[in-house]
């Protein structure tokens, strides 16, 4: 059995030190609770924003006029508008310009041009959402910021699961992946927000279907709060609904808003009709409007794709550069010049990427809980709230808060219970059995096998259906990937037992899926039933849940918030 | 191999081994070496080592299938002319 080596105990756990978890963390120590932040990497440079973004949502009253709806339903007719409750999209924005401000006083420059100015993702005509600002940096700012606040930082460290008592969170159990030895340290906390961000690796990759890494988000990121949420009985929401991003082939990376150009068909006509000429003010919106466009123009064989650059005045590309290396593109960037790749002269392939799990996750209320009483959960994780880098530094905060207020007022678990729980103990020594096993079967072959399985069976659109028959024969397959993952995948040490977890968790999240998936017995979006062809009216302004109840999953629809 | 070192100007702090957000690189403190890239296939093209090495000993290795598909901007001109 690997050892438990710590027991530790906070008020407020953060699980991930990514965009949410850290500024969760500030905001909680600011009302003045003790918080632990643990993150499987390092807080300096770890998830989706390790090196950068460059487009902050948001909503400025002395730039957006004094009515917050105005931008509400700017939100909302936006690509990641759909499955979001409003009240919940109206607090994200009230509370947004604060914590705008309060990044800038950090020293993040949120107001370049000195101004708050907005572009990207920006429809002609229309009101914009999105502050440009200057990100490169923003991972080692906010954790200078959390460590002067006063939180504890536990670095390498990744939490693997939950505990719970009757009456809510109890604390979580984390693993020690600093050294090559795994050990366990069982962490108490009066409330937990988790904060683990997007779910990538779960469908073979579009661009290099070799490869596990090669994704637009972080690829360490994989879905664990919606797995972890799962496990212990939280509802999650809007799971069988995809996000696919689009950008360059054949190195994926988002970002696709930062570059400054058009979209055009091999013989030069425009893709879209809504702008001739590209400017850092206002880019090609095609692809934000006919989200399958680069799919499409690939399957109906008009294509491929191209961003043209070449009429973009040459102090917008300058600016496009640097803004590229506020976006974390650096690494991009560099192989661009390397290669001799000069935007001003080469028109570059877009293509849509593989689904992903984003915005779609662990259902929370207003104050960002779940409905296991004082467990919380913000940023990419969550599934009726999705505002992305904004989203995830405003809910953030709100999590913070609002766990502080109930971490006040509630007491630890004893110690004894967390050392005698029954799943503590039982989660312990499954994950030990992938460390003690003599095997060569190693995680990426069931990382694989996943991918593998989802794609074939649970895929979504363009150009791909879902239908009960495939749904069934995927969990099926997918139930058999278990058993074998259970008896013959092995990890020999710290690193590959996170990763085969991480495969663990990717696993529960696809069977979530496809559960959901099968649901919806209707087409929406992504989602294309091919036994469901049509939308269902009565559909509209619904949400899907799911939990765990007894070892089975329970759907339920329930109505969007509207008001 | 995408992280690749420099052995010549490495110091041997472990900064790269430390930060990296997919724990690509393995260094032991006490060895004074030079890290070594274990998970090479793990590495996310983030170029954080390369922003954080004081010494700038760490660049990318971009794999070849992730070739950035291009052509000439004047092809669609002429196309479309």
């Amino acid at each position: 059995m690997i050892p438990v080596k710590k027991h530790l105990s906070t008020d407020v756990l953060v699980v991930g030190g990514g965009i949410a978890g850290l500024s969760a963390a500030i905001s909680a120590r600011a009302s003045g609770v003790g918080v632990l932040i643990a993150e499987k990497a390092n807080t300096l440079r770890s998830g989706s924003g390790a090196t950068g973004n460059d487009h902050f949502l948001c909503y400025i009253p002395e730039k957006h006029g004094p009515d917050v709806s105005v931008i509400v339903k700017e939100l909302h007719q936006s690509m990641m508008g759909a499955s979001q409750d409003v009240p919940l999209s109206r607090r994200f924005l009230e509370k947004s310009f604060d914590i705008v401000k309060l990044w800038h006083s950090w020293g993040i420059n949120m107001r370049i041009d000195d101004d708050w100015t907005f572009m990207g993702h920006a429809f002609p005509g229309r009101p914009r959402i999105f502050l440009k600002y200057e990100g490169d940096d923003q991972k080692p700012i906010l954790t200078r910021e959390a460590k002067k606040a006063g939180a504890d930082i536990l670095n390498h460290h990744m939490i693997v699961d939950l505990f719970r008592t009757r009456d809510g969170i109890a604390g979580a159990l984390a693993l020690d992946v600093s050294g090559e030895a795994p050990s366990f340290a069982v962490i108490r906390a009066k409330c937990v927000i988790l904060a683990t961000g997007s779910g990538n690796r779960l469908y073979t990759s579009r661009n290099t279907p070799g490869t596990l890494f090669n994704t637009g988000l972080c690829p360490g990121c994989t879905a664990s709060a919606q797995a972890q949420a799962w496990r212990i009985g939280a509802t999650l929401v809007n799971m069988e609904q995809p996000v696919r991003h689009a950008g360059p082939r054949y190195f994926t990376r988002v970002g696709k808003a930062t570059w400054i150009g058009i979209y055009r068909y091999p013989d030069g006509r425009l893709l879209g009709p809504f702008v001739t000429k590209a400017t850092k003010e206002l880019g090609d919106i095609t692809s934000d409007v006919w989200n399958s466009s680069f799919s499409d123009v690939m399957h109906n064989g008009t294509g491929p794709a191209y961003i043209d650059c070449s009429d973009v005045p040459a102090e917008d590309l300058a600016f496009m550069r640097r803004a590229m290396a506020s976006e974390g593109l650096t690494g991009l960037v560099n192989y661009m010049d390397e290669q001799g790749i000069d935007p001003a002269r080469h028109a570059m392939e877009f293509g849509q990427f593989e689904p992903q799990l984003m915005g779609h996750g662990v259902q929370i209320d207003i104050n960002g809980e779940t409905d296991v009483p004082g467990l919380f959960a913000a940023g990419d994780a969550i599934g009726n709230c999705r505002a992305d880098l904004g989203g995830a530094a405003v809910y953030g905060w709100i999590c913070g808060e609002e766990a502080a207020k109930r971490a006040a007022a509630c007491e630890l678990v004893p110690e004894e219970e967390a050392e005698k729980d029954a799943w503590l103990a039982e989660r312990m020594a499954h994950y030990s059995s992938f460390h003690e096993r003599a095997s060569r079967h190693g995680w990426q072959e069931v990382n694989r096998c996943l991918q593998q399985i989802m794609s074939d069976y649970a895929n979504v659109g363009p150009h791909h259906v879902r239908s009960e028959n495939l749904l069934n024969a995927g969990l099926k397959y997918l139930a058999d990937m278990r058993a074998l993952a259970g008896t013959q995948m092995a990890a020999p040490d710290a690193h590959t037992l996170m990763r085969a977890i991480e495969t663990l968790d990717l696993m529960d999240c696809g069977e979530i899926i496809m559960h959901a998936a099968r649901e919806r017995r209707e087409t929406r979006g992504m989602h294309i039933r091919s036994d469901f062809t049509f939308t269902n009216p009565l559909l509209n302004d619904k949400f899907l849940t799911i939990r765990r109840e007894r070892g089975k999953p329970v759907t339920a629809w329930r109505d969007k918030l509207t008001a | 191999m995408p992280p690749v070192i420099d052995e010549t100007k490495c110091i041997h702090c472990g900064k790269c081994a430390d930060i990296c957000p997919l724990s690509v690189f393995f260094f032991r403190r006490e060895e004074r070496a030079v890290p070594e890239v274990r998970y090479p296939d793990e590495c996310w093209h983030c170029n954080a080592c390369g922003l954080d090495c004081p010494q700038g000993a760490v660049s990318l290795q971009i794999p070849l299938n992730y070739m950035l598909l291009r052509i000439e901007a004047s092809q669609l001109k002429q196309t479309k002319e």
